[in-house]
């Protein structure tokens, strides 16, 4: 049932990629929060699969961990861009160049 | 006849400078996979034959000697202090969120919280000479 290694770092890697290629390209700021959650949950995936490589459940219990963070992360995210929203009637992160208010 | 030659209708691919950042994510994507590819990994050890990974990351959250259970664990480190670190993160997260979320315009009033115990709307009632 475990594929190689390299399989899950590979994949990965591709989810990694995704949520940078969305950093780098988009400009809505909701979809930039997705972006960072591709980023988080790549490394989990390497994190669960590792741990069934060394036989030892740190890496699971590790991936809960941040996913709790990435919870705490889209909390505060969600915050910034209502104010965000309210400050500049729009969610365009080039918009909001002052940090008037 | 047609106006492609004009522009028309179809899209069209722009290629220009505004492509870099896009291409630069591809290009890691390429880095990291040849990297990965030409690694060399052993056998997976897996898990132990029988035992619950699920009651097993629970023991090793809270610090619980596997000796003590019945049944096969997987070992694990002990987790109880990230456990707690993370749960006032969360905590301070909601705060945070609600804070940010609070409309400005409703501090001063009555629908806000009162976190001056109410002194402020007593002054406006009583005029503020007490």
């Amino acid at each position: 049932m475990f594929a190689q290694p390299e399989a899950y770092l590979v994949l990965s890697a591709a989810i990694f990629c995704i949520g940078v290629f969305g950093l780098l390209t988009r400009r809505n700021a909701l979809l930039f929060l997705m972006s960072v959650e591709l980023m988080l949950n790549a490394a989990n995936i390497n994190l669960v699969a590792f741990s069934f490589y060394w036989g030892n459940v740190t890496g699971q219990t590790f991936s809960l961990f941040t996913m709790a963070l990435a919870a705490a992360e889209v909390a505060i995210g969600i915050g910034i861009i209502l104010v965000l929203y309210r400050n500049f009637k729009d969610i365009d992160v080039t918009e909001a160049t002052t940090m008037r208010w | 006849m047609s106006d492609d030659s004009n522009g028309g209708s179809r899209p069209r691919l722009k290629l220009g400078g505004h492509l870099v950042p896009g291409l630069a994510a591809v290009g890691l994507f390429a880095v990291l996979a040849l990297v990965f590819l030409q690694s060399s990994f052993g056998e997976a050890q897996g898990f132990e034959q029988g035992a619950s990974i699920t009651a097993s990351i629970g023991y090793a959250m809270f610090n619980i000697d596997p000796d003590a259970v019945s049944g096969a664990v997987v070992s694990g480190e002990g987790f109880v202090v990230a456990f707690v670190l993370i749960a006032i993160a969360l905590d301070v997260a909601i705060d945070g969120a609600v804070f940010l979320a609070k409309r400005d315009d409703e501090e001063g009033g009555i629908g806000a919280v009162l976190t001056d115990g109410g002194r402020e709307i007593r002054e406006t009632l009583r005029g503020g000479d007490d």
